[in-house]
């Protein structure tokens, strides 16, 4: 059979890595999300007449029957946080001097939910079901990112 | 064979572009809508989704299969990607062939897509991993080196004159300005165009390499019992083939294909074709490169060995010759956006054989296509055979218990088969998505909302057990080998199993310092294409007394004065500098030189 290393100092390992990045580009619909969230504060989502479903991000397509779809619905500011998780470690497993609550929202007006952080919570535990409303960066620091979007918090009142 | 007959009832592309505006998901929804569209029929008459795309990496999305399956009509479908590197666009086809002729689904959706764009600096970095971790990224290799290494080693054993490789370069880029999706249509390029062009890697310059693109491609194929519903001009798959060799490539015979002989030759018996040179009377072989087209029309049986490049000199690969090949403008000249670009052929032959090519359109009336693709760790071949009549022998009672529940079927597939056919529609121009819309260098760095990650991972491979002893020969200033007892075989380099036998090798051996150069290039770039001051020698180094070949560089000699043949010697550095390493050799020079 096969010759075995009995001395695993003789188990050579040898490094490397993949020397590649990528660059993303967001696509028609991702630019079309992107720049109005940018420019006018706004979570921009598509309509699929056909299948009543109301996406956000907005798309290009629809999954469900292949229509074509524009970027022609408003969505939000408001929502309803779908669920939520706190992690307290990083994504090399070493403790976060703050934990980081992340949370899944459905804008108003959507059918599908955003994933984004959950920020501001005050004394109020968090419950899934609970009136959230997005917090956006002001709009001079904006940079056509999904970080325009602080997260969302509990809604006032 | 037993199983339903498939056939090609529709077809759809985007533009091949440098730089797509599009996702990836965008771009395979356009492609995928166009096919459907253009035979009216629905996702819901989609009973399975089929995806060809090569390496994660090119696009940046592991598990890309499930990233794309949106934009491919996947959801809610039964899905399979598949992934052959080079050869998955028409393994693909295969793949969606499979999946209908075994009786399980009528219509089955098959769906190509590649962004290379997204890959940083280049895509190069991502082919750095197609070479092995240990033995030859040491060696910093640049992709460019492997059809370097196999165009020289063609061309010597035939004697080739490169201007008749060349010729099939000018060919492709002419065919291709004729094409409505095409990157690098040029209908004036010349032969001394491609000659003149800057050597990246000798043989191999500019214009004898496909260009990095963007696009996506589908097809949708359909049963026997649904074909006659959608169109009254199914393009049938006649024959299926595919076949590995070796992975060890410098072990292999580089001069000609034999992966692509056996891959045709199960294809064309599934087809009844005995005498492919006449029976085949429009091919779209493999392009990446000018010469591999040649070195597929003769793995594909079209051509004696070493015969295709008289051919390409004389006219008869040209669109009005008597074997048009690539007629679509291939690789070379519609782009290869790696996948799609095989799908591509397979939607080539789809327009032709039903007269819809428009300008591209071959003379006459060709009934028969071949349509081939190549990848992998440059070892597979993947061949179709499409043509207007139904193949014979196959065909009788399919298996029903799996096939699918149906699906919400448009009315188009739920009526009887039309009784007069000319009440189908007849479409006469190739579908063409408005998909693929370009974005020049700064568009695609200005681009809203883009971003840019690195992927944050460092690998530490094992080295395993023969090589790890290998690895430690070389540090003592030995090239060991294996030797099967079986096939009689000396192994370099070394592995436990024989994958002939597929039995363990039987014992070590001390081989030899010296050899003989298969093949080699001089090349002008390193691995990422930055120009080197001084030109690199790689070789592949055949070591005397054994059935082997490896990757190295050849040094102490002027590149004018490298033949294949030439009798060679390890040059070892100083064994205090040794750290067992195929850089432990320094380099092959001259044998018996000062
Ligand atoms: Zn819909």
């Amino acid at each position: 059979m096969l010759d075995k290393l009995t001395d695993p100092a003789l188990v050579r390992r040898w490094g490397g890595e993949i020397p590649v990045r990528h660059r993303y580009t967001p696509g028609l619909a991702g630019e079309a999300f992107f720049t109005a969230l940018r420019d006018r504060g706004v979570l921009l989502g598509s309509r699929c007449e056909a299948c009543e479903y109301i996406y956000v991000p907005c798309r290009l397509f629809c999954e469900r029957c292949f229509a074509e779809l524009t970027a022609d619905t408003e969505v939000g500011p408001g929502g309803t946080l779908e669920s939520f998780a706190i992690g307290y470690v990083d994504v090399e497993g070493e403790p976060l001097d703050e934990p980081v609550t992340v949370g899944l929202v459905m804008p108003d007006g959507a059918d599908a939910v955003l994933f984004h952080f959950i920020v501001e919570q005050g004394e109020e535990p968090l419950e899934i079901g609970m009136r959230v409303e997005v917090v956006l960066r002001p709009p001079g620091e904006r940079t056509a990112s999904i970080l325009d979007i602080v997260g969302f918090q509990p809604a006032a009142g | 064979m037993t199983g339903k007959r498939v056939a090609v009832v529709g077809a759809g592309m985007t533009r091949f572009v440098r730089r797509a505006q599009e996702t990836g998901k965008e771009l395979a929804w356009e492609a995928a809508r166009a096919a459907l569209d253009s035979c009216e029929l629905t996702l819901g008459d989609v009973d399975a989704v089929c995806l060809g795309t090569a390496p994660d990496a090119f696009d940046g999305v592991h598990m890309k299969g499930e990233y794309l399956s949106d934009g491919c009509g996947a959801l809610g479908k039964p899905f399979i990607r598949t992934y052959v590197g080079g050869g998955s666009g028409v393994f693909v086809g295969i793949q969606g062939w499979y999946s209908v002729a075994s009786g399980m689904f009528d219509v089955a959706l098959v769906v190509a897509e590649e962004k290379m764009s997204s890959c940083q600096p280049h895509p190069q970095g991502a082919f750095l991993t197609i070479f092995d971790n240990v033995l030859e990224r040491p060696l910093e290799p640049n992709l460019l080196w492997i059809f370097a290494l196999e165009m020289n080693r063609y061309m010597h054993a035939y004697g080739l004159d490169k201007r008749d490789i060349a010729a099939v370069a000018v060919k492709n880029k002419r065919n291709a300005a004729d094409h409505p999706a095409a990157l690098l249509g040029q209908a004036d390029i010349t032969v001394e165009d491609v000659l003149a062009s800057e050597t990246l890697a000798w043989p191999v310059q500019r214009l004898d390499v496909s260009p990095i693109s963007d696009g996506a491609v589908a097809v949708v194929l359909a049963s026997e019992d649904v074909a006659a519903k959608i169109t009254d001009q199914p393009v049938w798959i006649q024959g299926v083939g595919w076949n590995l060799d070796t992975a060890y490539w410098t072990n292999r015979d580089l001069v000609y294909p034999e992966y692509v002989e056996n891959a045709a030759r199960m294809a064309y018996a599934m087809a009844g074709v005995t005498e492919p040179r006449k029976q085949i009377h429009v091919a779209e072989p493999y392009d990446p490169f000018d010469y591999k087209e040649l070195h597929h029309l003769e793995g594909l049986q079209l051509f004696d060995r070493g015969k295709a490049p008289e051919a390409s000199r004389d006219g008869v690969l040209n669109r009005d010759g008597d074997l048009p090949s690539c007629p679509s403008g291939g690789l070379l000249g519609v782009g290869n956006p790696i996948a799609a670009a095989g799908l591509m052929k397979i939607a080539e032959l789809f327009w032709q054989l039903r007269g819809e090519a428009g300008a591209r359109q071959v003379p006459g009336t060709p009934e028969r296509g071949v349509a081939q693709a190549w990848g992998d760790l440059m070892q597979v071949g993947t061949v179709v055979v499409m043509g207007t009549e139904p193949p014979d022998g196959v065909g009788g009672a399919p298996p029903r218990g799996g096939r699918s529940a149906p699906s919400a079927r448009s009315a188009r597939l739920r009526a009887p088969a039309p009784a007069d056919p000319a009440s189908l529609p007849v479409i006469q121009t190739p579908p063409l998505a408005a998909g693929g819309r370009p974005l020049s260098e700064a568009g695609f760095r200005s681009a809203v909302g883009a971003v840019e990650h690195a992927v944050d991972a460092r690998y530490a491979w094992d080295t395993g057990v023969a090589i790890s002893t290998y690895l430690r020969g070389l540090q003592s200033g030995r090239i060991l080998a294996r030797e099967c007892d079986e096939c009689e075989r000396v192994l370099v380099p070394p592995r436990m199993f024989c994958e002939r036998c597929f039995r363990p090798t039987d014992r070590w051996t001390d081989v030899s310092q010296t050899g003989t150069v298969q093949t080699f290039s001089i090349c002008h770039v390193s691995w990422d294409m930055h120009p080197l001051d001084m030109p690199e020698l790689p070789a592949v180094i055949a070591i005397d007394g054994t059935d082997g070949g490896l990757l190295h560089k050849l040094g102490r000699i002027s590149p004018d004065d490298v033949e294949v043949g030439l009798a060679v010697e390890a040059v070892w550095k100083p064994g205090a500098e040794r750290t067992g390493s195929i850089l432990d050799i320094a380099y092959f020079r001259p044998r018996g030189e000062p």
